[in-house]
């Protein structure tokens, strides 16, 4: 569904993806994990058309999509959750659902968009429940449905999630998980940036891990969670430095 | 024929290469960052591994040989720290170190997937007696197949220091229904069976694998006429991986490489540039999934050609023809990978600096390769006291023993004898 060969990024002056190669296929959860800085964002934000890439190719169901606009993008099937949640604090949940069907209005697809709208508040009978209420005064964890509920307003076929998990305490976290891989069952496929290594790797098929914008390692999501490097790294185990005892010269 | 992983086995191509290149790139970030040897190597080379945006650029890096592996024996080409080293198998190797080879957990499950793989294309599955009949030089191997035979549920008779006719006892009551052994024990099996009037009709054996040695034509139509079984082979480079690299389907038309673990090349072994397809070269094979132990275009030494075509197993793997021989003096003896020069220096160990001239004979005993040692009498070396003369050769054994991992039969004999074949000291008279 989603190919990526060869891409290279920068993030400002600095080479944020040096050689990235992915994919993902239809109704797969695939998880990017990595440190602070490793590039996940840049990622995603290059996927979507936020970030241009300076090298490489990304192809969308076969089709390439990386010199497209961020608007083009979406309209293909792709949508982004950002880091942050990013929703519309002053407006409605209703209002923010809706802009998320922004490039749906203009085709007069009132009818589909009602049914979305059904969709979502089922996937989040909260949502439903606080329909009315602004978007600002939510929990995090209702603020991150919110989000997600919005970028499948644009009846994506592709979604990514950048950090799902921020900020979130760990019940809701895991709340949060059991939505994203509920997705799946509903044809959703998922493209998912974490720190919380171990959080999204549970609910994952396979995973890449990169480390200072290359991938160094591929693989299902339970040889992942089993790698040493990943357990030191990612999975909180206190670890010495890796490489402690070896000549490195 | 069963199919282990239908969703690898047989990947359309397109697919096969983006698995192929993502993984090429990770080894190749990790090798980098990770092992010295080849951080000086690329750099050396002046090639910079986040280049590479297609597998066929893997041409461009430098080979890996097995004097590099022996150059740094023991942990120098590891990838990981020693704590994520769960296995570390040693043996013999070609050069003047044994060839040692660690393993992190994933390592061997990847290992065990393509041995799987090798086993489940020859038919085996969860029903069958599974009986290992390997000599001790390929021990290594001998538990890569019984870990991968019991990744398919089958029950397994690991491999052991039973006489053939134990062995064959062990077929007949235990109603072993899958042999796994090297090509020329299997005759030599079949042999002793004759000779000892075995009732072939009460073997439970329904199919061979054979791995270590290439398996000829004859010996092939042989056992599949005589015990009414299939025959179907594998192929493995301890250096690499182990069994299972590439392995035969029911088709019988070559051996398909588990592409998405192990990226193949065939070279020019003079020249080192590719082969032209069909052509025979030298196996170079790079490993994709490795952690622990990744390898960069090394070069195995074994000689063989691309199959062209898609096979009808469905499979889209591509194909190698059987080994069809070596680069340099390498010998494979019951599918123990032996250079003569290691016999050299064991000799040389023993005659303490003095350089004994000798002949290394290979020749065949009811079926078997069997390896003799004609070595030069000389006062130098050897005493006239027949105690000390049987020591001095009992421990030329056990040193030869231990290295190879095979018997060796040791002559003495007269100057004139070597003259006779006008080779250089260390010989090599092939009669089999």
């Amino acid at each position: 569904m989603l190919r990526i060969k060869n891409l290279h990024a920068y993030y400002g002056r600095i080479k944020a993806l040096d050689n990235v190669s992915l994919h993902v296929r239809p109704r797969e959860i695939v998880s990017l994990i990595g440190a602070n800085g490793a590039g996940k964002t840049t990622m995603l934000n290059t996927i979507s058309g936020l970030i241009r890439s300076a090298r490489g190719e990304v192809y969308f169901e076969g089709k390439k999509i990386n010199r497209l606009a961020p608007e083009k993008i979406v309209a293909a099937g792709v949508s982004q959750v950002p880091e942050g949640r990013q929703i519309f604090g002053p407006l409605t949940v209703l209002e923010n659902l809706e802009l998320g069907a922004y490039l749906r209005f203009k085709k007069k697809e009132k009818t589909a968009i009602a049914e979305d709208m059904v969709w979502v508040f089922e996937l989040f009978p909260r949502l439903q429940e606080r329909s009315k209420q602004v978007a600002g005064t939510l929990s995090g964890g209702e603020q991150q449905m919110l989000a997600i509920g919005r970028a499948l307003m644009a009846r994506p076929k592709l979604l990514l999630l950048d950090e799902p998990s921020m900020g979130l305490a760990p019940l809701v976290v895991r709340d949060i998980m059991n939505t994203v891989s509920g997705l799946r069952g509903k044809g959703m496929t998922i493209l998912m940036v974490e720190q919380n290594a171990r959080a999204s790797l549970k609910i994952s098929d396979r995973g890449y891990v990169l480390e200072t914008g290359r991938v160094v390692l591929q693989g299902r999501s339970d040889e992942l969670m089993n790698d040493s490097d990943v357990k030191r790294a990612y999975l909180g185990k206190d670890y010495k430095t890796f490489w402690e005892g070896r000549d490195r010269a | 024929m069963t199919l282990s992983n239908s969703k690898y086995e047989c990947m359309d191509t397109d697919d096969l290469e983006q698995v192929q290149l993502e993984r090429l790139q990770s080894t190749l970030n990790r090798a980098y960052k990770n092992v010295s040897f080849y951080r000086k190597h690329f750099d050396a080379s002046r090639i910079d591994v986040s280049t590479v945006g297609a597998v066929a650029e893997i041409a461009t890096f430098p080979f890996t040989t097995r004097e590099d592996l022996g150059d740094n024996y023991p942990y120098g080409l590891f990838a990981v720290p020693l704590r994520d080293i769960v296995r570390i198998s040693s043996s013999g190797g070609t050069t003047s170190n044994p060839l040692v080879v660690g393993y992190t957990k994933n390592d061997l499950r990847v290992r065990d997937t393509v041995t799987a793989r090798f086993l489940a294309a020859g038919g085996v599955d969860e029903t069958d007696v599974l009986q290992i009949c390997l000599n001790p030089g390929l021990s290594n191997w001998g538990r890569a197949l019984k870990e991968g035979a019991e990744d398919t549920g089958a029950s397994v008779m690991p491999m052991s220091h039973m006489s053939t006719s134990k062995q064959i006892m062990a077929m007949q009551d235990y109603k072993t229904s899958v042999l796994l052994t090297t090509p020329s024990y299997a005759m030599h099996m079949l042999d002793v069976m004759e000779t000892s009037g075995t009732d072939l009709k009460l073997l439970a054996l329904k199919a061979i694998l054979v791995v270590g040695e290439s398996l000829p034509r004859e010996t092939r139509d042989a056992l599949e006429s005589t015990l009414r079984i299939n025959v179907t082979a594998g192929y493995g480079v301890s250096d690499v991986s182990g069994p299972g690299i590439a392995f035969e389907c029911g088709e019988k038309n070559g051996l398909h490489v588990s592409e998405d673990h192990f990226l193949l090349e065939i070279i020019d072994p003079e020249r080192g540039n590719p082969s032209p397809p069909g052509e025979t070269g030298e196996v170079v094979l790079t490993t994709l999934s490795t952690k622990a132990f990744p390898l960069i275009r090394f070069r195995t030494g074994d000689l063989a050609c691309t199959v062209p075509g898609a096979c009808s197993c469905g499979r889209t793997l591509v194909r190698i023809s059987e080994i069809r021989g070596h680069t340099g003096d390498v010998l494979t003896i019951r599918g123990v990978k032996v250079n003569p020069a290691q016999i050299r220096r064991i000799v040389e160990g023993m005659a303490k600096g003095y350089s004994p001239r000798f002949l290394v004979h290979l020749y065949q005993r009811s079926r078997q390769d069997m390896i003799a040692l004609s070595l030069e009498v000389n006062d130098a070396i050897f005493s006239d006291e027949v105690k000390m003369l049987e020591a001095t050769l009992k421990d030329l054994r056990n040193q030869l023993m231990k290295t190879l991992g095979l018997p060796v039969t040791i002559r003495l004999v007269e100057g004139r004898t070597i003259d006779e074949y006008a080779k250089p000291s260390g010989g090599v008279v092939d009669e089999r």
